[in-house]
């Protein structure tokens, strides 16, 4: 394959790799969790809107469409609601460690619930967008790419416009900053911190819905996602919402990139484990072997 | 009207820190609460703010009972808990710490004319202040939410002695106002200058409760309550 295109067509998966890091970071900045389960929730959303695909027969292909986006997001954002709810009401003064392994412990029962209801077969998830958006030459750019490379900017940009310029990002700040202190001035840590997970986990179920089963089709391969969407918000070191999406980008260029080798091309499913373990040790570089441990 | 505890006890991991200590807090009075290192202070203000639950007693707020609320019910009813080590918010400007819990801008500009020299540093992030200035802005902030009661806890904490006596006077004036303030120090003098009442802690119990005035003039009976 031509080197440009594979490029081009890893930046297509990297724009999803950067909405899921982009969610990660917010979602660490704001509540104080690296949330391991927040492509779980969308790939149980999107995997249950087609239940309701049998029900919408008779509506025009629009509307059946936009039900069933809906419904993904919907459910999406319940699920991932509730998610924030336990960890609001049961979690809220422990650290972040604990927050994030009550995560993991949701990620594993999401899968499991996934085997049970979806079982290991590919589901009829029909991407929303289908085509290319523009071609030129031999590089065909897609739709889905596209839309997910604007979601990503679009969701960084609106969370950097709520954070930095409304009472309601002075109120978030303030308890990614102290919770406790936030609270005994009357804030409500508890309803800001599920209205995170609810809008996230929302926009999850958006992103899953639009790339359908062009990147894997069974619920596992998909909650995998989590993996380069882990690596690329680590680019961003868990706070940095630009360099999430630019995390994003490079994890799926060099996968993309690798593709142009076949020798080495199945090696692209190391890039995220690479790219993690470089930022380690990179973000370790300057520190003092005692004053580390 | 005042904010009363009777026969608190809080207890942290095996025992009791708190024992049975009652205690008023009127509007327009500064009470103060002195004592040694460990004696329960902290945890006192902290069980009446709902940061830990009390074991037994009662906590009311101008006659409601509040022990079972929660910490943020209880601040939106007028109870504000000024925590030690100067708990400004970090990445917030001096003027969003404000923002923060004023209601109005007639609000914010009452709370900024409390320390006029926060003035050039209202737009400078709270976190590159001096420790002194980010009391002030804790202050402030309280204020701003126009509390019925205040108490802060341990002020002085890591601040020149000049830098307190320059917030004491702005506490009486919010008292002045009508605020309730219970004042926590381990300062004793200054602390019991500007109080009516004086409540000594020992050993999570009530030693001396009384004229702040009676313990200042009396040497022996403030040595003798901080030994219990």
């Amino acid at each position: 394959m031509n080197f440009v295109v594979a490029l081009v067509v890893g930046l297509s998966a990297g724009a999803l790799y950067a909405v899921i890091g982009v969610g990660l970071t917010l979602m660490s900045v704001l509540t104080r969790v690296i949330n391991f389960s927040i492509v779980a929730v969308g790939v149980f959303g999107a995997f249950l809107s087609i239940r309701a695909v049998p029900l919408l027969v008779q509506a025009p292909p629009e509307v059946r469409t936009a039900v069933v986006v809906a419904i993904a997001v919907l459910v999406a954002a319940t699920i991932s609601g509730l998610l924030g709810w336990i960890e609001a009401t049961w979690l809220a003064e422990a650290s972040t460690t604990a927050r994030s392994a009550v995560t993991v412990a949701s990620l594993l029962m999401l899968i499991s619930l996934s085997f049970v209801l979806f079982g290991s077969r590919p589901q009829p998830l029909r991407p929303l967008l289908v085509g290319p958006a523009f071609v030129a030459g031999d590089i065909a750019v897609t739709k889905v790419g596209v839309a997910l490379l604007i979601t990503a900017v679009a969701v960084a940009v609106a969370a950097w416009i709520v954070i930095r310029r409304t009472p309601l990002g002075v109120q978030l700040r303030a308890i990614s900053d102290r919770q406790t202190a936030a609270e005994l001035l009357g804030v409500n840590v508890k309803a800001l911190q599920i209205g995170v997970w609810v809008v996230v986990g929302g926009i999850m179920g958006l992103c899953i819905s639009i790339i359908g089963n062009t990147g894997a089709a069974d619920a596992t391969s998909m909650i995998t996602l989590v993996i380069p969407g882990a690596a690329a918000a680590l680019v961003g070191a868990f706070k940095s919402l630009p360099m999430a999406i630019v995390g994003g980008l490079l994890v799926g260029a060099l996968q993309g990139a690798l593709t142009a080798f076949p020798s080495i091309t199945l090696l692209r499913d190391w890039i995220p484990i690479v790219v993690i373990i470089l930022f380690l040790l990179w973000n370790q570089r300057k520190e003092v072997w005692d004053v580390a441990r | 009207m005042s904010l009363t505890i009777t026969d608190v006890t809080v207890r942290r991991g095996v025992g009791p820190v708190i024992s049975g200590v009652s205690l008023e807090v009127r509007p327009g009075e500064i009470t103060t609460v002195v004592g040694p290192n460990g004696a329960g202070k902290t945890s006192l203000l902290e069980a009446m703010s709902g940061i830990v639950p009390i074991a037994a007693g009662s906590i009311q707020l101008d006659g409601e009972e509040i022990s079972k609320t929660s910490r943020r019910k209880r601040s939106l009813l007028g109870l504000k808990h000024v925590e030690q080590g100067r708990m400004i918010f970090p990445s917030l400007t001096v003027r969003e710490n404000l923002q923060l819990t004023a209601r109005s801008k007639k609000d914010f500009d009452e709370a900024m004319a409390l320390f006029p020299e926060l003035e050039k540093r209202v737009d400078s992030l709270s976190v590159l202040l001096s420790g002194g200035e980010q009391q002030m802005v804790v202050l402030a902030r309280t204020f701003a939410a126009k509390p019925r009661y205040i108490m802060i806890d341990e002020m002085s904490l890591g601040l020149a002695p000049v830098v307190f006596l320059r917030l004491v006077p702005v506490i009486r004036g919010i008292a002045d106002s009508g605020v309730g303030v219970l004042l926590v120090e381990q300062f004793a003098q200054l602390a019991l200058q500007a109080a009516t009442d004086a409540v000594v802690v020992t050993g999570g119990r009530v030693s001396y409760h009384g004229p702040a005035t009676t313990l200042l003039a009396d040497e022996q009976l403030l040595r003798t309550s901080y030994l219990g």
